[in-house]
């Protein structure tokens, strides 16, 4: 007997007859009989009308007739939430069962019954079974977690089951430990702020240890946790990478690429300088080569991926160009990616090589991938100058074949290697000229025109050539005409005498004749100018161009950091960040590339390594700067909002509420996963500091006598992460009022306009108390100094630290998101002085475990001129001391929101360091007090 | 984590489906699988899809399929997740389903839906996979496979390679080979055998003059065991075989590779001193060991071509002589032809070979060539000029565009490119009244991309 015969169509009396074999006494005959059930309801059948009878065979001791009930019922119970009902004190019962694999089964399936009343039901066996002694119930038991916290979140964590959960990642079974893993992974996704995987040196441990023993899939699993963690220094990235290497040559190529990112992600902590460095970067070559041995389904995700890390560390597979050869047989999505991969990697030592493999690809018969090969051509020319002249020379061979899409392809590439190395081909354009009638694609038209245009005084008859193309001008697509207009103007402007007819001619064509908008404006515009003044529209016209460069085909870096931290998964064959594409809360946390710790290279220059800090000088990182920033997505930029910014946030986050949790669960996040760190950019060269306070001594300030100290302008937020937008910035105090001055500069090529600025919630309610004002739009290499007035009256959120500040600003490109650590001596008030007697009773008042002690060393000032120093930033002596030879200063300051900090300063004469001891009811703010005195102290 | 599972026919009719978090559109997530396979534009990557527009609950649903013995398994997720992985465990699921049901089809899937859907449950959990191994999934099956026939055990003839997916296809699936694994529990009188092939594909660019650009080899070991689990095997390895470029072993040149990678259950203690690998493989299918070398043939090409065109003012003739060292069967030589070849004539080393042109291409079959035989074969062509006038005397006595490369495959049974042999296969297992075990070790080497430019 087969099932296949189930498969035959449907009798009439076909259920009926179903429902009297699922009540026949014969165990074999209802097990055929929910065999064909569920045969049916493959085929899409309804056989929900079964439902009691399938669930009155499921008290039975046969196990493969139980297991075939409760696959049954996975599927309806939905449909059926009362019968379902029924089934739930069998399985409460199974879930004692003496057989584990029963126990498991009744679990697991409990779990997939996604029926709200079935959970409070689910509780308590799911309880014991995370206990069980069998490791096999355990590790479904984790796993039924994730699936009662997707039904009922809060009921899993009232529970507790999320403790329990935590405590398997120490089983004994790495099943378990994997389970448990992939179960909080994905738990804590969905709460970015819930700190479940609380990831530490000791838990690394143990999850390491858990990697040597569990099965391919669990690997991935805990592979892919690790990627999130931070380690601390590069001693312990070196350490865990070390550990994870073995699994680079592991047969599966998920294991493989999940140790990938794991390396890649942690190499970036390690110094260039090391010696392991290099090691690592040898291993990680021979694994991808391996990918690409495998099908051409594996190989296509695994070139996307490699595409990635070619672009982020060339290095790894400069030595193996060979490998990405187009395979004669390679289907053409592969083929296309190998090739877009070879021109990453060419350079000049294997350059001879890569042309004539593409030669030959010019020639082979798929007409797209020949197109691609003849683009790869000139995309060589751009990348290496070296080769420029060869390549060149291989394009007009490839024009003397006179295949129409090869000529065609070529002039568009060739019109790029003119913008790239101007002046030095030229001798090619009588070959180009020759092909003009074979051109009928409107690109390869545009390419010839805006040629001739560009080099009309070189070429005799560029009226003739043009004027031919202007016979159909109403035919030509939109971007030939508009060509046609430009190359006719320049044609005229350097040949004035003999064009005018013809310029008259074009500018009628596109002002009067023509209705399309860019075409009729670009008309005018020229059209005025050359009425106006010739000679400014020579010089508008005839600028000089900015060369290109095969930078434009990289993805842009920033993306690529986050794409690095997401290789081997969904959004490295996409090359979109998850947000692009995942839907819902889950997975939108951004990720970013740990800091370098031990030398401040910038990204752009990978090869030249400058020499790390000096050795026993390891900096600290400051947390969570600029990388939290994603958070910030939910503010509303649109228009810039004075005054308190963010009461009214939640509303105006409706709209562009991508993360579905909110504002607030998501600032919890600071806490997240992993915080990703990023150093303040350290722009002289120097170490990066153990806190802001360091970044002070880089220059001696010039600090204003009349307000309170101001610290020199720090970069905040680099070109790099911004598209060219580079912003520096301070923040002063000025007879009562704060402002944030900011220095912003144009590093794109594009003229940058609308800009606006937001604060995020802060712990002191800082916030914008008027628009960013910037007049006139920031054009190329400009800078311009403003400075922003702040409020105090923002909407109040802790932050950790408490003086982060989180700042989005928006410019006509996009939004950018930094954030910043302000002094907190911006917040002294200038009524801050306390009355004596009142700082008596004050001082007492407050309980003694909020006193906070901290040493101030190499200050060698005298309590006179400290006195007079603090008290120009609004920190006032209220008493002063002499007891046993050292001075004391008594002290009282006030912040903006109220809270009064009180002081005790001991000076010793002759001694450099001085002792302070800060009384505040809010503990939390000393450590800021503490680092103020010593910014205002020492500058 | 894996939000669906379904196999499809090859026509798009679900045979199999299977929901595992409830966060999907239901099953016509399936049909509109198909749809959008069927309708994907040439250059376009089938591997990774994803759905926009239309009805609101699929977008943004990811599919990722392969297709195996002309069925389609899919998975689909709306997560970030490793498409590695999900290739990988579509490619396992593959296997597994060969290993249960004896082998993976159509007919062979729907006799088995309640098997298929037990094994499902245990290998996948709320999308997670929990195992893969045919070994561990023994201890919870319950279901038994319905085979369709039964096995012709004792025709020992049709014994092919069970896992060599060659070119054509031609080696006959051997029926001994495929019947699953695990149906021994209720049959023990069962034969006990045990199959190893060492399979190697050969990828080979040859330039246009005679110069080898990019030869390189991927080999593979793979053992089907019908021996009872854990019962040890050892299998021994050419002891001259090398590891890595700097490794030196034995007297002679060697035979090296560039990189091995073995299974995880492999012991390797003895495999530094002796090559010997050790291993209690699981019933069912595995893969023992990869290796690949490239650049760096020991021997010779197995295959050689002599291409000569001559070219002349649209006419040209072409002569191919194809000389292989080794016995090689299923030998094609296909020669893509340039466009608009009007005539074409042929001569060919004996009358009853026959070359046939199909979709603009020129293929040449041989069943089985002798080695160290050498064929010829002269084509003779007109393709009519480019109309207008004949252009700068240049490309005239150039072959045109779209001659050319021609590629070759074939299959060179007991032969490997890279020299590496099994020296033995020892088994510690000794049946209780049985006959000794069958032990069926091969070596075959095949074409991937054999590409001689003209």
């Amino acid at each position: 007997m087969t099932d296949s015969k189930y498969f035959t169509t449907t009798k009439k009396g076909e259920i009926f007859e179903l429902k009297a074999e699922l009540n026949s006494d014969k165990k074999e005959k209802k097990k055929e009989a929910v065999k064909k059930v569920i045969a049916s309801m493959t085929v899409g059948k309804d056989v929900s009308a079964l439902f009691p009878d399938v669930v009155n065979c499921m008290q039975t001791d046969n196990l493969e007739l139980k297991k075939l009930v409760y696959l049954y019922l996975m599927n309806y119970a939905k449909s059926q939430p009362d019968m379902a009902i029924m089934a739930v004190n069998t399985f409460v019962k199974d879930c004692e069962d003496p057989n584990p694999l029963i126990r498991a089964l009744a679990v697991r399936t409990m779990g997939c019954i996604r029926v709200d009343k079935i959970t409070e039901y689910l509780c308590e066996p799911l309880r014991k079974c995370l206990k069980d002694e069998d490791p096999y119930v355990r590790k479904t038991a984790a796993v039924c977690v994730a699936k009662l916290h997707d039904i009922n979140a809060q009921l899993v964590e009232d529970q507790g089951f999320l403790d329990t959960l935590k405590d398997l990642i120490s089983d004994s079974n790495p099943m378990v430990v994997a389970n448990a893993v992939a179960a909080l992974s994905e738990i804590a996704e969905s709460h970015p702020s819930s700190n479940l995987l609380d990831l530490n040196p000791q838990s690394i441990n143990k999850l390491l240890t858990a990697l040597n023993e569990c099965t391919e899939w669990g690997q991935i699993f805990i592979l892919d946790c690790l990627a999130n963690y931070t380690p601390k220094d590069d001693r312990e990235a070196q350490s865990i990478c070390e550990r994870v290497t073995p699994r680079l040559s592991h047969a599966n190529s998920a294991v493989v690429l999940s140790a990938v990112k794991v390396l890649m992600k942690f190499m970036e902590m390690l110094s260039k300088d090391l010696d392991y460095y290099g090691t690592l970067l040898k291993k990680l070559a021979p694994p991808l080569v391996t990918l690409l041995s495998a099908e051409p389904e594996l190989q296509y995700v695994a070139l996307r991926n490699i595409n990635l890390i070619v672009q982020k560390r060339p290095e790894i597979l400069k030595h193996e160009m060979k490998v990405f050869f187009v395979k004669y047989n390679d289907p053409i999505y592969v083929k296309l990616e190998k090739l877009d991969i070879m021109i990453r990697l060419a350079s000049q030592a294997n350059i001879a090589q890569v042309l004539a493999e593409l030669k030959e690809y010019a020639t082979e018969v798929d007409v797209d991938f020949v197109r691609k090969a003849v683009r790869a051509i000139g995309r060589c020319a751009i990348k290496v100058e070296q080769s420029a002249e060869r390549c060149v020379s291989t394009l007009l061979d490839l024009i003397q074949t006179k295949v129409n899409y090869v000529v065609q392809e070529a002039i568009v590439v060739i019109k790029d290697i003119f913008r790239k190395y101007p002046n030095k081909y030229e001798s090619v354009i009588a070959t180009l000229c020759e092909n003009l009638d074979s051109l009928d694609e409107p690109e390869a038209r545009a390419a010839m025109i805006w040629i001739v245009g560009e080099y009309a005084e070189r070429i005799d008859n560029a009226d003739e050539l043009l004027e031919s193309f202007l016979e159909g001008f109403h035919d030509e697509s939109t971007q030939v005409q508009l060509q046609l207009l430009t190359g006719i103007v320049k044609l005229f402007l350097k040949k004035p005498t003999e064009t005018q007819e013809l310029v008259q001619q074009v500018l009628s064509l596109a002002t009067q004749d023509s209705d399309n908008p860019d075409l009729r404006d670009r008309g005018y515009i020229y059209w005025r100018l050359l009425s106006t003044d010739p000679v400014a529209a020579k010089e508008v016209v005839l600028a000089e161009k900015p060369l290109i460069s095969e930078e434009t085909d990289l993805i842009e870096p920033t993306l690529l950091d986050e794409l690095i931290c997401y290789i081997g998964t969904l959004a490295s064959v996409y090359h979109k960040p998850p947000s692009a594409f995942v839907e819902g809360g889950r997975g939108v946390v951004h990720k970013s590339l740990p800091p370098r710790t031990a030398s401040s290279e910038s990204a752009e220059s990978p090869e030249t390594a400058p020499a790390g800090a000096p050795p026993g000088e390891q900096p600290d990182v400051i947390p969570a700067q600029g990388d939290l920033l994603g958070d910030l997505l939910n503010l509303d930029l649109g228009p810039p909002v004075s005054g308190p910014p963010l009461t009214t946030s939640s509303v105006q986050m409706g709209a562009v509420d991508l993360l579905g949790g909110g504002l607030d669960s998501l600032i919890g996040g600071t806490n997240f996963v992993a915080p990703p760190t990023a150093a303040v950019p350290a722009s002289l060269g120097a170490p990066i500091g153990s806190g802001l306070s360091d970044l002070f001594d880089l220059t001696s300030g010039v600090g204003t006598l009349s307000g309170s100290y101001v610290a020199p302008k720090a970069v905040w937020l680099p070109a790099m992460k911004a598209k060219g937008l580079e912003i520096s910035g301070t923040f002063t105090r000025q007879v009562g009022s704060i402002s944030m001055d900011l220095q912003l500069t144009n590093k794109a090529l594009q003229v940058m306009t609308d800009f606006a600025i937001q604060f995020n919630r802060n712990s002191f309610g800082l916030a914008p108390a008027a628009p960013l004002q910037v007049h006139a739009p920031l054009s190329p290499n400009q800078t311009v100094e403003i400075s922003l007035p702040l409020s105090t009256v923002g909407s109040v959120m802790k932050m950790e630290p408490l003086n982060n500040l989180q700042v989005a600003v928006k410019n006509n490109i996009d939004v950018f998101y930094f954030s910043t650590l302000y002094p907190l001596h911006i917040l002294f008030v200038e009524d801050g002085k306390m009355d004596r007697q009142m700082f008596l009773a004050t001082w007492k008042d407050i309980p003694n475990e909020n006193e906070a002690q901290f040493q101030i060393r190499d200050c060698p000032l005298n309590a006179e001129a400290v006195s007079s120093k603090l008290q120009s930033s609004n920190i006032f002596t209220v008493a002063k001391r002499n007891v046993e030879g050292q001075d004391m200063l008594y002290q009282s300051l006030k912040l903006t929101n109220g809270i009064w900090v009180l002081a005790e300063l001991r000076i010793q004469p002759g001694n450099p360091s001085c002792t302070l001891s800060l009384k505040c009811r809010a503990p939390e703010v000393s450590q800021h007090v503490y680092q103020a005195y010593e910014t205002i102290l020492k500058n | 984590m894996i939000s669906q599972f379904f196999i499809l026919s090859s026509k798009g009719d679900p045979l199999i489906y299977k929901d595992f978090r409830g966060d999907s559109g239901g099953r016509d997530v399936a049909e509109l699988f198909y749809r959008k396979l069927t309708g994907l534009p040439g250059d376009e990557s089938p591997v990774v899809m994803v759905t926009t527009g239309g009805r609101r609950h699929h977008d943004g649903r990811h599919f990722i399929h392969i297709r195996h013995s002309s069925l389609y398994l899919v998975v689909t997720t709306s997560e970030n997740v490793s498409p590695f992985s999900l290739l990988e465990l579509l490619s396992r699921l593959a296997t597994l389903l060969g290993d249960y049901c004896g082998s993976l089809g159509e007919g062979t899937i729907s006799r088995n839906v309640a098997l298929v859907y037990e094994l499902l449950d245990e290998v996948l959990d709320y999308g997670y996979v929990q195992t893969t191994s045919t070994e561990m999934l023994r201890n919870f099956i319950q279901t038994e496979a319905v085979v369709s026939k039964p096995f012709s055990l004792f025709d020992l003839s049709s014994v092919g390679l069970f896992g060599a997916e060659t070119q054509q296809s031609k080696v006959a699936p051997s029926s001994a080979a495929s019947r699953p694994v695990l149906s021994s529990r209720s049959d023990q009188s069962q034969k006990n055998e045990v199959f190893l092939d060492v399979v190697e594909r050969l990828s080979v660019l040859i330039a246009s003059n005679g110069s080898l650009l990019k030869v390189d080899v991927q080999g593979e070991i793979r053992l089907k065991s019908f021996l009872p689990s854990g019962s040890e095997m050892r299998i021994g390895l050419t002891e001259e075989f090398c590891v890595g470029k700097s490794e030196l072993r034995g007297y002679g040149p060697g035979i090296r590779v560039d990189e091995v990678s073995f299974h995880s259950s492999v012991n390797l203690d003895e495999f530094e001193s002796h090559r010997i690998l050790r291993l209690q493989p699981p019933q069912g299918e595995l893969t023992v060991m990869r290796y690949q070398l490239s650049d760096d043939l020991p021997s010779p090409l197995p295959f050689r071509l002599f291409p000569s065109v001559q070219w002349d003012r649209g006419s040209g003739r072409t002569t191919l002589e194809p000389k292989p060292r080794p016995v090689s069967l299923n030998v094609r030589l296909h020669l893509p032809l340039p466009r608009g070849v009007v005539s074409l004539s042929q001569e060919l080393s004996s009358p009853e070979q026959k070359a046939e042109l199909a979709e603009g291409a020129l293929r040449w079959d041989l069943p089985r060539v002798q080695g160290g035989s050498q064929l010829s074969g002269l084509f003779q062509m007109d393709v009519p000029g480019p109309p207008g006038p004949p252009s700068h005397g240049l490309s005239t006595s150039a072959p045109p565009l779209g001659l050319g490369p021609a590629s070759l495959s074939f299959e060179l049974p007991r032969h490997t490119c890279s020299g590496l042999q099994v020296r033995f296969l020892r088994l510690a297992f000794r049946p209780c009244g049985n006959a000794n075990p069958h032990k069926w070790v091969r070596h075959l080497s095949h074409s991937d991309a054999y590409v001689i430019r003209i």
